[in-house]
């Protein structure tokens, strides 16, 4: 009988421990937060801006890096890059245009990545103002800018990419969040970029009262260098001259000198977040970007030949007199090499090159060179050739430019101003990620009025034996547009395939 | 007992029924190892689409192995384009022989998986059953851009995976080419004079001939045809004035006859697509030791577009709508303009081995600085190691007196150094010709002239075949005249009179087509570890009936002929 008591208190005590966890229930991780514990206080607001620029640099969830996208897709089919025996069966595709839905480089999954980091600022952010007293509307205001301005950049790549795209406006939290989402026609997303613009305008900073804030965050003068090239894209150029003065007139930009070389390449290049600058990519050694495999070590692309030949030329007589934006800058000519993003200087030695811990040049989105030539390009459009030319030649005078390279057009002649423009451009923004998207914008325009600058292009950088083939594509003005990689389509079922690769 | 017994009855027939029931059970064992459809389940599967095409397999009795493993590429045509081919040939589905269907089914098949990604302009890299190549190409119409195969359908749906390969739908059903080549230039009336002169030189019959069944042992031909028009601009009104002209003999059946060396001269012995012709830089033809040299500028087809001895030769252009014609023979193309073998007469090469398009490139180093190129980096020189570099070498030193003072250093020998280097020559027109090495004579350790220190012998081979002399790197030439060096097989080569500075001769070499060629340098094994001081300035090419030991060359660029 004792026996049986003592059972039974045993059993009774076992019982108080389980009895005291209250936890026992409680479904939190362990180790993160929750949308439901998170929005409390502005530094967490101001963390998740952050992160919205973070994943422009790198993804966290394995997609690749934002900023190889931006480099693969503005220069992969254009015409200042070559493959290499590193280059992956997948990059030669695009570059004989023979693009198939299957190929990776056209997986958008980390632009898609950024604008929901920049659509869960945009929704949940003002809910902090009632839970943080000290987190002001303005704070707020600016919060929201920034977001909607990354937001706007992200959808202004993937249309110049992909044409039609799902316009995704509102945050994706949960799997109940998920949607399937149609394709846009570019106009909406192109107005859906401009009213996103003009309401970040406003709120915008202008000055963070720091120089590496002010180069790696969104300012107003960001704001206004989108809103030009969206315009120049959608052929208002009226309004991208307005917006290009708005930044022109702070005074607060300028071009760096280029009186030494070296300096100046240390300066705009190395250094970075030069006075020339307006928004840049950071990266760091804590951050580093993804060049280091891409054009020195594995060298999966080098410079095409007519960088050096056609593009800046060199000077026979005097080989000392040379563009300083050439050799020892956008490539080393001895070899092709890639050299912006992976060189400490322009001594065209092994010994300039950054070690991979080094390797954190920063990417520039836009700078003032930028903003002065796509001005130049608005203007002649508009009818005002000297006005443009006048702006080339200050170009060209701080890059010293050689005779050679200078076409000499009439100002009155919209087409030869457009095309020395065109490859001014090429030669100030080598590898900067900017050339196919201005041989897409020229060739479009008027109704693609110059279709044959693609075809050009692909004439030079196809094989011989496939060459007729992709001129003939490149006539198909829907071959300029990727195709939605096949993943999105099995798990979208409201997207349907781009015209040219069904 | 009675009760018993019907228990044991019901037990037995339960029993029975429940193995029974047991045994009507299959077990299902998983004997494949994918799901996925083969090309004939695949066509079977939908027949909204291609009802036509799977009677057309069935009847050529080809089903069973469409089923099976393998891997194919099948252009499918679709249910509206067998339509329109059978009201073409006046045929239904039912009408239609085995033959037939057979043979529409081995026109549509390769045995290769071939994804769009690697169509080329023109054929396509394997041959299709029925033994013609498929041409494929895109086109662009009111701007939409699809692909074209064989000129005749197009692909309406691309690369879709089967089990045992690829098909691609088409929308019309591909027909083989029915003519032979020279069908096809005698049914088109502007190249009636060129028909008659294929005709009266005989090689219309050898076009004509389909020499073999089996479409991997047939001999193929591709016909350079030119227009009528394209002889008009050139003086020939008609096939007499062009006989005139050429048939130096009187009989054009005659293969020493100049108009029978020109049709020749006209055709190779090959199938080659523009593709294939813009993707090797010469082919060999009919007429013997004569080859056509073809390029693409910018996206024009021409061939013989030469720079020879620094005059430009304009190239005849190919055009691409009227070319890439096939035939049960081969493949013609249309020329826009008269074109021959041209009669050339040997003449000295004095090649600078340290001029060539990559360094001329740099403006910074040619001819003022020195420069390590890596492998590959040079187009026309080679050499074993990958992990070794070339080395362009500029020097204004007294004792080092190059032309143009620049010079290649390629160390050579059996170990690290070069084994073997390889250069491709520049044109050399056919002939006999005497081979010479310009160097400056040298040693990594010892002295010139002195036994020992480091060697470099080196024995030269010319496409392949040995020279008869070799030469080696840290030998200078003898102090003698200019007669006696002849008459030993040594040269001064340059405007200096430094010893150093030597000509060897290596050999004599026939030349036999006007072409580029190779020229190779070989460690012999006396070399061992070799010598890193290898100064190579030129090599000669002079016809043997010339003087050897002149011009002589200075190292301002300077040619001396005294």
């Amino acid at each position: 009988m004792l026996k049986k008591t003592v059972l039974k208190l045993l059993m009774l005590l076992m019982l108080v421990p389980f009895a005291s966890c209250k936890k026992w229930l409680d479904l939190q991780p362990q180790d993160g937060l929750t949308g439901a514990e998170y929005w409390k206080t502005k530094e967490q607001v101001a963390a998740a801006v952050t992160g919205c620029y973070i994943s422009l640099t790198g993804s966290q969830t394995g997609a690749r890096s934002n900023t190889e996208s931006f480099f693969v897709w503005g220069e992969l089919r254009a015409d200042m890059l070559t493959s290499t025996l590193a280059t992956t069966p997948e990059q030669i595709d695009v570059i004989n245009v023979n693009m198939l839905p299957s190929n990776s480089i056209a997986n958008w999954r980390g632009i898609y990545e950024t604008i929901n980091y920049c659509n869960t600022v945009i929704d949940y952010a003002p809910g902090v103002l009632a839970q943080d007293a000290t987190f002001t509307q303005a704070a707020l205001d600016k919060a929201v800018a920034e977001a909607k301005t990354i937001r706007a950049l992200m959808y202004f790549y993937l249309v110049r990419t992909f044409d039609q795209v799902p316009l995704k406006l509102k945050a994706t939290q949960s799997d109940k969040d998920i949607v399937s989402i149609p394709k846009s026609p570019q106009e909406d997303v192109l107005a859906q970029i401009v009213k996103d613009l003009s309401e970040a305008e406003t709120a915008a900073v202008v000055d963070y009262g720091d120089r590496a804030l002010n180069k790696g965050r969104i300012t107003k003068a960001t704001v206004n260098a989108i809103q030009a090239d969206v315009y120049l894209w959608m052929e208002k150029y009226t309004e991208a001259v307005a917006a290009c003065n708005k930044i022109i007139s702070t005074a607060a930009f300028g071009l760096v000198d280029g009186a030494d070389a070296n300096t100046w390449y240390r300066t705009l290049y190395v250094n970075g977040n030069s006075n020339e600058s307006i928004f840049e990519l950071q990266f760091d050694n804590q951050n580093l970007n993804p060049f280091y495999t891409m054009f020195n070590v594995n060298r999966k692309f080098i410079a095409s030949p007519i960088v050096m030949d056609e593009i800046y030329t060199i000077d026979l007589v005097d080989p000392l007199k040379a563009d300083i934006r050439g050799d020892g800058v956008a490539v080393r000519s001895t070899d092709q090499l890639i050299w912006k993003f992976v060189a400490l200087s322009t001594n065209p030695s092994n010994s300039s090159l950054r070690v991979q811990s080094e390797s954190f040049a920063h990417w520039i989105m836009y700078r003032y060179a930028d903003v002065l030539l796509i001005k130049a390009e608005a203007l002649n459009q508009l009818g005002k050739g000297a006005e443009a030319l006048d702006i080339v030649t200050q170009i060209r005078t701080r890059a010293r430019a050689l005779v050679a390279t200078n076409t000499n057009p009439s100002p009155t002649d919209k087409l030869l101003v457009g095309d020395f423009i065109l490859k001014e451009r090429a030669r100030e923004f080598a590898f900067e990620g900017k050339r196919w998207y201005d041989l897409l914008r020229n060739a479009r325009r008027n109704n693609y009025q110059r279709l044959d600058l693609l075809l050009d292009v692909v004439a030079g950088t196809v094989p011989a034996n496939r060459q007729q083939s992709a001129i003939a594509k490149m006539k198909d003005k829907n071959c300029h547009y990727l195709p939605i990689f096949t993943y999105e389509l099995t798990t979208n079922k409201a997207l349907v395939q781009n015209p040219f690769y069904k | 007992m009675k009760k018993h017994l019907g228990i044991l009855l019901a037990a037995t027939v339960g029993m029975l029924i429940i193995f029974y029931t047991e045994s009507c059970k299959k077990i299902k064992y998983v004997d494949n190892t994918s799901t996925d459809l083969n090309i004939y389940g695949y066509i079977k599967s939908n027949p909204d689409k291609y009802s036509s095409i799977t009677a057309i397999v069935d009847k050529s009795g080809y089903a069973g192995f469409l089923n099976a493993y393998g891997s194919y590429t099948m252009f499918v045509p679709t249910d509206s384009a067998v339509k329109i081919y059978l009201a073409e040939v006046s045929k239904t589905l039912a009408t239609l022989t085995e033959a037939e269907a057979q043979n529409i089914v081995k026109f549509h098949l390769l045995e290769d998986t071939l994804t769009t990604a690697s169509f080329k302009d023109g054929k396509l890299p394997t041959v299709t059953m029925y033994g013609q190549f498929l041409i494929t190409g895109v086109v662009n119409n009111a701007g939409a851009s699809t692909i074209l195969v064989n000129r005749q359908g197009t692909i309406t749906s691309a690369n879709i995976k089967t089990g045992n390969g690829l098909i691609h739908e088409v929308d019309r059903v591909l027909k083989p080419a029915a003519k032979t080549v020279a069908e096809l230039i005698a049914a088109d009336p502007k190249f009636s004079i060129f028909k008659q002169a294929l005709q009266a030189t005989g090689y219309y019959d050898t076009i004509n001939t389909i020499n073999s069944t089996d479409p991997k042992l047939r001999r193929w031909f591709t016909v350079l045809a030119e227009t009528d028009k394209a002889l008009l601009d050139s003086g020939f009104a008609n096939y007499a004035a062009l006989k005139a002209k050429y048939s130096n003999t009187g009989n054009p059946l005659n293969p020493l006859d100049s108009l029978n060396i020109y049709v020749k001269y006209h055709i190779i012995p090959d199938i080659r697509y523009l593709a294939d012709i813009v993707s090797a830089s010469s082919h060999t033809t009919l007429a013997p030791l004569e080859v056509l040299a073809s390029k693409l500028d910018d996206v024009k087809v021409l061939i013989n577009d030469l720079d020879f001895n620094g005059v430009h030769e304009i190239g005849v252009e190919l055009e691409r709508t009227t070319s890439d014609i096939s035939g049960t023979t081969g493949v013609l193309h249309t020329a826009l303009a008269h074109f021959k073998p041209k009669l050339r007469f040997p003449t000295a090469v004095f090649w600078d081995v340290a001029d060539f398009p990559e360094v001329r490139k740099l403006p910074a180093i040619f001819r003022r600085a020195n420069f390590d190129f890596a492998y590959g980096a040079v187009k026309d020189i080679t050499y074993n190691n990958p992990a070794n570099v070339l080395t362009y070498s500029f020097s204004t030193s007294s004792t080092i007196n190059m032309f143009w003072s620049d010079y290649l250093t390629v160390p050579m020998g059996n170990t690290s150094r070069h084994n073997w280097i390889e250069f491709t020559t520049p044109i050399l027109i056919k002939g006999r010709y005497k081979v010479w090495v310009c160097y400056r004579a040298a040693k990594g350790s010892g002295t010139v002239g002195l036994p020992g220190g480091s060697q470099a012998p080196v024995q030269v081979s010319y496409d392949g075949v040995d020279l008869s002399r070799p030469f080696n790197f840290s030998d200078q030439r003898p102090n003698l005249t200019d007669g006696e060096m002849d008459a030993l097989g040594w040269k001064r080569y340059t405007v200096n009179t430094n010893q150093l500075m030597t000509g060897k001769f290596l050999g004599i070499v026939d030349v036999t087509t006007t072409d580029r060629h190779k020229l190779r340098l070989r460690s012999l094994p006396a070399a061992g570890t070799g010598n890193p001081s290898c100064f190579l300035d030129m090599f000669h090419f002079i016809p043997i009936n010339d003087v050897q030991y002149l011009p002589r060359f200075n190292i301002d660029g300077t040619l001396q002929y005294f």
